[in-house]
């Protein structure tokens, strides 16, 4: 193993840890954020360390705290098995996590003639260790269900589990058919396949050519992540909080936590299978490895732009209303943050002159190239998560007995038919 | 070394879990147990390099097989009190291990005379091609001889679980 092989496994490892934790308050802030847009009302915006909001971000870390700062309370009734009352919710949080670090987030790098894989678990089986650790996630639910002892966790217990099992279902058909349109199980291989394009215009996205597939999978999606339309097992009007009711403090935090980090990577495994993972549509790596100065000298003037109008913006919008004396250290945050984008925007052009001069850079090309990916795959992973926060705020929670309906009498045949079309289709094709 | 050690740990903790399979009063305990020994199962088959057996392994025992009975302990729902009695459990178990331990030193014998070489695994040895061409060449008789009892094993349980035509109409 060469010194650029170890650098480039630890980075993809941070930069996977980081991706799928560092997004939790990000989730948090934005959830509210668009609860805020679709209900006409403000969102959690005053909390601040020394003047930085961060546009409310910080309100995320401080109700951190105030969970961490909590009693550690068990219900009196709890007799037995305390300490998988406290597993639980671990559980499902690490599967969660664990699940997330097969997502390729950019194609392979070339150093010096070696191919490394920019995934933290560097494995070629990506989608069957998405199935297989994702499905250890609602064991979590059931146990924690089950052991608070409480009939409103039971029926949230049983509604996950049941849940989960009629969509697991569709959600592994449609995976069936994907893996006969791509002929692989490696992500890294479906996002290679679609950087084609299918008769000369479209991007070979899975979306496009298997539209069904999609929107079976996206759906199956919501409901094993358990967001609304499919949150049946937390059910408020209903059942109080589900299986979450007994839980308090830091092992509330588990759960809730372990929920968002699971819909950041459902996002990720959809745009991997159905988006175009980290490629940009119609531009293959191959292609933006040869002519990354022209795609270089297009970012030049575009990013200083885009900079300028967004610290315009951030100028105009961060302050407090003029009735407000003081400004609670806003002015302050405004100027830190131009001074700081500024410096970011000039270095990053510096950069780019760089390698609009140094074509024949291969290295310095193919480090940009794979930062190029990593920030398209981030881009999009942001678009998705937002899709799923719209579809939470958007929709009313469905009825159980409509939720196992949907599974079991339409989605279920359909991809079941889906299989059978794609396979027909591959045959004649090939 | 770094193998035998994992390999310890492994079987260590897939006896624990059979042995609370069959020891716990409480059917949820019984399942953590159970799960706990198809894990460290799985293990056992990335140890042994194959990538694909340790995922399936993981797929269909923990995310079915132990979902479903997770599901059958929760729809159930036994109360602690309304468990049998089993006053001579441990008896009863110690009579059964004096019953399987000829079985286990004859299995013991039959393992330490065999000679002691490894197979060699040849190119591409656990991957989901090599899997699906030994299925689909060699063993497809069996494979769709199975697939026909699943199947129905499935028709079986609709019927069954199907709704009486109510008979007061």
């Amino acid at each position: 193993m060469s010194m650029a092989a170890i650098i480039v496994a630890v980075l993809s490892f941070v930069l996977a840890a980081l991706l799928a934790l560092m997004m939790i308050p990000v989730l948090v802030w934005l959830e509210r954020r668009g609860a805020g847009l679709m209900q006409d009302r403000l969102w959690p915006n005053r909390t601040n360390v020394g003047g930085f909001r961060l546009g409310g971000v910080v309100q995320s870390f401080a109700d951190v705290v105030k969970l961490v700062m909590k009693e550690e309370y068990y219900p009196s009734h709890i007799k037995m098995g305390k300490w998988l009352y406290m597993l639980a919710p671990a559980i499902t949080f690490a599967a969660a996590l664990l699940a997330f670090m097969v997502i390729p987030f950019a194609d392979n790098i070339v150093i010096d003639g070696e191919s490394l894989r920019v995934q933290a678990l560097p494995v070629e089986y990506g989608i069957f260790w998405y199935m297989a650790i994702g499905a250890i996630g609602v064991v979590g639910i059931v146990f924690g269900g089950w052991l608070s002892h409480n009939k409103y966790s039971l029926l949230g217990a049983s509604r996950a589990g049941s849940q989960m099992l009629g969509y697991e279902l569709p959600l592994g058909l449609t995976v069936v058919a994907m893996l006969i349109t791509y002929n692989t199980i490696d992500f890294n291989a479906m996002v290679q396949w679609q950087s084609a394009t299918v008769f000369g215009i479209f991007p070979a996205w899975g979306i496009v050519v298997q539209p069904l597939a999609a929107v079976i999978f996206i759906i199956a999606m919501f409901a094993e992540t358990n967001r609304a339309p499919f949150s049946v097992a937390e059910g408020e009007s209903e059942i109080v909080a589900g299986f979450m009711t007994e839980y308090t403090a830091m092992k509330f935090a588990m759960y809730f936590m372990g929920e968002y980090v699971a819909m950041n990577t459902a996002s990720a495994v959809i745009i991997t299978m159905f988006f175009g993972g980290y490629q940009l549509p119609w531009v293959s790596t191959g292609y933006l490895l040869e002519n990354f100065a022209i795609f270089a000298a297009v970012m030049m003037p575009l990013l200083p732009i885009g900079v300028f109008y967004f610290i315009r913006w951030m100028r105009k919008n961060n302050r407090v209303r003029a009735s407000v004396s003081s400004d609670g250290g806003r002015l302050f945050e405004t100027k830190v943050f131009t001074i700081v984008l500024t410096i970011m925007t000039l270095i990053i052009e510096m950069l780019l002159i760089y390698l609009i001069l140094l074509p024949s850079d291969a290295l310095g090309t193919a480090i940009a190239v794979t930062i190029f990916q990593i920030a398209v795959f981030v881009v999009k992973l942001m678009l998705f998560n937002l899709f799923f926060i719209l579809v939470r705020w958007t929709l009313p929670r469905f009825r159980y007995d409509q939720v196992q309906h949907l599974g079991w009498y339409y989605l279920l045949p359909l991809s079941l038919i889906n299989i059978f079309v794609t396979a027909l289709i591959v045959v004649g094709v090939s | 070394m770094l193998e035998n050690s994992i390999f310890v740990l492994l079987a260590l903790f897939l006896l624990l879990g059979s042995a609370g399979m069959v020891g716990f009063k409480q059917t949820l305990f019984s399942a953590i147990s159970f799960m706990m020994a198809m894990l460290a199962l799985a293990g056992m088959f990335a140890l042994l390099d194959n990538s694909f057996l340790f995922l399936a392994q993981i797929m269909v025992s923990v995310g079915a097989v132990v979902v479903l009975s997770l599901l059958v302990i929760v729809s159930v729902n036994v109360k602690e009190e309304n468990l049998p009695k089993e006053p001579a459990k441990f008896r009863w178990m110690l009579f059964a291990v004096v019953l399987v331990a000829p079985l286990a030193i004859v299995i013991y014998k039959a393992l330490t005379y065999m000679p002691h070489t490894w197979a060699k695994t040849g190119e591409g040895y656990g991957s989901l091609k090599m899997m699906g061409m030994t299925l689909f060449k060699d063993w497809v008789l069996p494979f769709e001889i199975v697939s026909v009892l699943l199947l129905a094993a499935m028709v079986g349980a609709i019927v069954i679980a199907r709704k009486e035509p109510s008979n007061d109409a």
